[in-house]
């Protein structure tokens, strides 16, 4: 019995010792996982908690502002608010995004847009639902967002334009790039066309970020650190918004161009094209329907005429005719043609624009009348190759080095051209065409104005977009007699009660020289010549010439120098001298 | 009443100090979980440390003799207590498990784990050995054990339920029934598991299978496991600093003034804070056995110091398995840290019985 209670307490003491080794095995099991987790694991865990509540936003910069000339903004920001959601939420987009779009409108392009963003794997990790949200969207999602807290609103800068259209061809356009480097700058915008694109480093600024931290339903609780984005610079143009909004208008309805320069600087003032686009709707991601209506418009809106347009100078060009007579050749500018209304040339008539002839003319007269059969008879003396050299002088069939890109050279013809390009030999009556600006010759708006502005400052003056400073031009090496003499005829074509743009001559203090031109379309064949040349009116709009005016003022000291391009309208008088009066008027009244 | 002062005065003080710092972490730990914001539930916990160390205080001054005079009473008293609150109790958390006293939420289940053990080690104290390798009379016992844990766990609180039985297990061992018990048992358990695990709800199942396998699902049931293990591991060795740990207070830590709280440790004090909260249960523990090796010749005396103690350091470091990802998620408190009234009581009155064993352990000598 005694042993029999003994041996109870043995047990007892016995089942208690087994007890404690399992709670001492028990207690290490648990210390050696907290080991591997805090010792042996720290970082990795440290980082897992770290990835659970930090989010990085790319900080985007603000793009640089582009002033015009008296620091008017042309193209600014606006403050655009976007729905995000964090990246590792973006399951729950598929589940609510019908529930949202009873609130918010999604169109197709946004659908596709969301898409693309939820397949990037960019450092960010906000994901950009939908841009654009107009204010009523935000009252009403404002309303609702306690339902949502993985969803929230940031707010960008985004491109706007004050003028869009206006400004359209010069300014150009943002949207995002195909094939950027850095994958985080998925979602930034680069200048695709026009001053945007060429001084795109400028305007970008650089790229930050930003660490928040926030709880597990994904509310920011605090910024953590940052690197703030550094927006880029502010340019200024030569640009006038005026005068820009001012062609614009009179060129309303027309496909044309003006473009003006300032004489004294090469800073192009205005530089409009018509049709135009809206560059905020390009900005802001075009559809693919609009975008292709745009291509397929015939009118071709898409296209910068002043730099990429290309027309036949027309009479504009006699003023290089006439300059390349007096310097090259010699020429006695006193000599006398008669003009019967056309010339004969091998066994070709070349006709003057006027049927009945000019009977008597000088130079100086041709100039002023544009009689066409006086520079057939120079043309005579005329070797084409050095025509051609001399009018590259004027930039024509040259790169004018604008600051804006996708400009076209245009053509000025000789006989290597001809032959490369035609396969044939330089015929002697092809240089009857080129000499009254017709055949082959080629020219955009800017390189006529250009060379409008070398005649009247005798300086080789260069076209910039850009306003910069210490500006230098050499002088052209030509006598200022005979430089002398194209302006007076210039004058004149103006001025005088005979010259061919009287009509245009400016209301004010100021006078303005000029020559206006007519760029053919088509070639008058000698059946319709016989009977009766067909009035611009009756042609059908495509076969219509176009009416070209190029001109510069005060005449004494030049200082703007203009040209108007009006297609299909027929004569320079007619349409863009009248336009291109107007335009100088404005120019002359406020910015001399 | 100087007999009352002269016990109150023999208490066991260190071992007080050390119950009373364990409080002191939970209170440290739920100030920072509430961010010391939520004062109802800061002062509610107050309250019921203060009434817990009276509860405490109380039953180490009354003698060891009256609770095992009166084992049995309590134990049929808390049978009822039970009974009532499975039928007519409190639904909290999904289950029907709480009476209301006058606002006051109580578990008799909790009250349960203490007075099984008293109950039962009354019972094997007077048990011969070779009576208790006899199965037809083993009957008794298993039945008391057997109906409190059928109706804890039809509440369902499965939490409690397991941690019951694994009470009376303790208990069963130390009475020095014999292997082939146990085996037998496990045996039956072997038989009967297909059918438990069936019986288990949706939701149990899928705690027990993410354990093997917590990534398996990241955002269900596998979450609460991987976002309490990067807190404690970021904790690293000296933790993110009381109030800082950015997955408890950014929510990514769910239940974190409860179950959780000891992963919120591990991540604001780190390996430093989560060693030292071990070693003082360790402590607490390793004094109990030297207080209950005092009773050489007294089974009941010891039995109970073994099994009260065994219910309060088993139910800690199962709570700390959970969290840190070694045993399934099945809510459980981390005792006298975790905010919760019923749970902490009867820890107390467990505390206070091995006060009241110690008192008459120093007598005998």
């Amino acid at each position: 019995m005694m042993s029999s209670e003994f041996n109870k307490y043995q047990q007892l003491r016995r089942r208690s010792l087994i007890l404690g080794v399992s709670k001492s095995l028990f207690t290490f099991l648990v210390c050696g996982k907290l080991y591997y987790l805090q010792i042996l694991n720290k970082s990795k865990y440290g980082k897992l908690s770290d990835l659970n509540r930090t989010k990085v936003k790319i900080l985007y910069p603000e793009r640089g502002k582009i002033f015009d000339l008296y620091n008017k903004p042309i193209a600014s920001n606006r403050l655009d608010f976007q729905l995000n959601i964090f990246r590792e939420k973006k399951k729950l987009i598929k589940k609510y995004i019908s529930t949202l779009a009873n609130v918010i409108s999604f169109s197709q392009r946004d659908l596709e847009d969301l898409e693309k963003n939820i397949a990037q794997k960019n450092l960010s990790d906000f994901i950009v639902i939908k841009k654009n949200l107009t204010w009523k969207e935000l009252e009403v999602f404002e309303l609702i967002s306690n339902k949502f807290p993985f969803l929230f609103i940031t707010k960008e800068k985004v491109r706007n334009y004050d003028n869009n259209q206006i400004f359209s061809h010069v300014l150009g356009y943002v949207g995002y790039k195909q094939d950027v480097e850095e994958e985080k700058l998925n979602n930034l915008k680069f200048g695709i066309a026009g001053i945007e694109k060429i001084f795109d480093t400028t305007l970008l600024g650089s790229d930050g970020w930003i660490k928040l931290e926030t709880n597990s339903k994904g509310k920011i609780k605090k910024e953590i650190n940052k690197k703030l984005a550094i927006p880029g610079k502010n340019i200024r143009t030569n640009l006038i918004t005026d005068i820009q909004e001012k062609a614009f208008n009179l060129l309303s309805g027309i496909s044309g161009a003006a473009v003006m320069m300032d004489c004294e600087t090469g800073g192009v003032n205005c530089m409009v094209s018509t049709p135009s686009f809206d560059n905020n709707e390009f900005s802001n991601g075009v559809t693919n329907e609009r975008w292709k209506q745009l291509i397929e418009d015939e009118k071709d809106p898409l296209l910068n005429r002043c730099i990429a347009g290309l027309y036949s100078p027309g009479s504009t060009y006699k003023i290089l005719t006439a300059l390349y007579a007096l310097e090259i050749i010699g020429f006695d500018h006193n000599k006398i043609y008669f003009c019967p209304g056309f010339v004969e040339f091998g066994n070709r008539k070349f006709h003057c624009w006027k049927k009945n002839g000019h009977g008597n003319v000088n130079l100086f007269d041709a100039i002023k009348k544009s009689c066409d059969c006086y520079f057939y008879n120079l043309a005579k003396e005329v070797d084409i190759d050095s025509l051609s050299r001399f009018s590259k002088k004027f930039s024509l069939g040259m790169f004018t080095g604008i600051d804006i890109p996708n400009e076209h050279i245009g053509i000025m013809p000789d006989k290597k051209w001809k032959l490369k390009n035609r396969g044939e030999k330089w015929q002697g009556g092809e240089t009857l065409n080129t000499v009254i600006g017709q055949g082959f010759t080629l020219s955009t708006p800017l390189q006529i104005t250009l060379m409008t502005g070398r005649v009247a400052t005798g300086k080789n003056i260069k076209p910039s977009i850009l306003k910069t400073k210490n500006i230098f031009f050499e002088d052209l090496p030509f006598s200022d007699k005979n430089l002398d003499f194209i302006r007076r005829s210039m004058y004149s074509v103006v001025n005088d009660y005979d010259g061919t743009a009287n009509s245009s001559k400016l209301r004010n203090q100021y006078k303005m020289a000029g020559k206006t031109g007519t760029s053919q379309v088509r070639r008058i064949s000698k059946e319709e010549r016989e009977s009766g040349v067909l009035k611009n009116e009756e042609l059908q709009y495509k076969l219509r010439d176009h009416s070209i005016f190029t001109c510069y003022a005060p005449y004494d000291k030049p200082k703007f120098a203009l040209t108007v391009i009006a297609e299909h309208m027929g004569s320079g008088s007619k349409v863009a001298a009248p336009i291109a009066k107007n335009i100088m008027e404005l120019a002359l009244k406020k910015f001399i | 009443m100087n007999e009352i002062f002269f016990r109150f005065k023999n208490l066991y003080w260190f071992f007080i100090a050390l119950v009373f710092f364990l409080s002191f972490v939970g209170f440290v730990m739920i100030y920072s979980a509430t961010s010391g914001m939520e004062y109802d539930i800061l002062s509610s916990h107050i309250l019921k440390i203060s009434f817990g160390f009276s509860l405490m205080l109380l039953v180490g001054v009354i003698n060891i003799d009256f609770w095992k005079k009166n084992a049995f009473y309590f134990y049929v008293f808390c049978l009822l207590l039970l009974i009532w609150a499975s039928l007519f109790g409190y639904i909290g958390k999904g289950s029907r498990r709480w009476i209301n006293l006058h606002g006051f939420f109580f578990q008799p289940s909790e009250l349960m784990k203490i007075v099984i053990i008293l109950a039962l080690a009354k019972f094997f104290d007077e048990k011969k050995i070779k009576e208790k390798k006899d199965y037809f009379f083993l009957i008794l016992p298993i039945t008391m054990a057997v109906i409190p844990f059928v109706l804890i766990l039809s509440q369902p609180d499965l939490g409690t339920a397991s941690i019951f039985l694994f009470v009376c297990f303790v208990v069963f061992f130390l009475a020095g029934l014999s292997w082939k018990f146990f085996m037998s048992l496990g045996f039956l358990f072997l038989i009967i598991a297909p059918y438990l695990w069936n019986s288990l709800k949706n939701y149990q199942k899928q705690r027990i299978l993410t354990l093997f396998n917590p990534e398996n699902d990241p955002l269900g049931s596998g979450y609460h496991i991987i976002q309490s293990q990067i807190a404690i591991g970021s904790g690293g060795t000296l933790g993110k600093g009381w109030m800082k740990g950015t997955q408890s207070h950014l929510d990514f830590l769910p239940e974190k003034h409860t179950d959780f709280i000891f992963s919120m440790l591990g991540e604001e004090f780190g390996f430093l804070g989560t060693i030292s909260v071990i070693g003082l249960i360790a402590l607490i523990t390793y004094l109990t056995y030297q207080i209950s090796n005092h009773f050489t010749h007294d089974n009941f005396s010891r039995m109970l110091g073994f099994g009260v103690i065994s219910n309060f350091f088993f139910a800690s470091l199962i709570n700390m398995s959970m969290v840190i990802g070694i045993l399934p998620v099945v809510g459980l408190p981390l005792p006298l840290v975790s905010y919760g009234g019923s749970s902490m009581l009867s820890y107390f009155i467990g505390f206070g019985l091995i006060l009241s064993l110690q008192r008459h352990s120093k007598l005998r000598l």
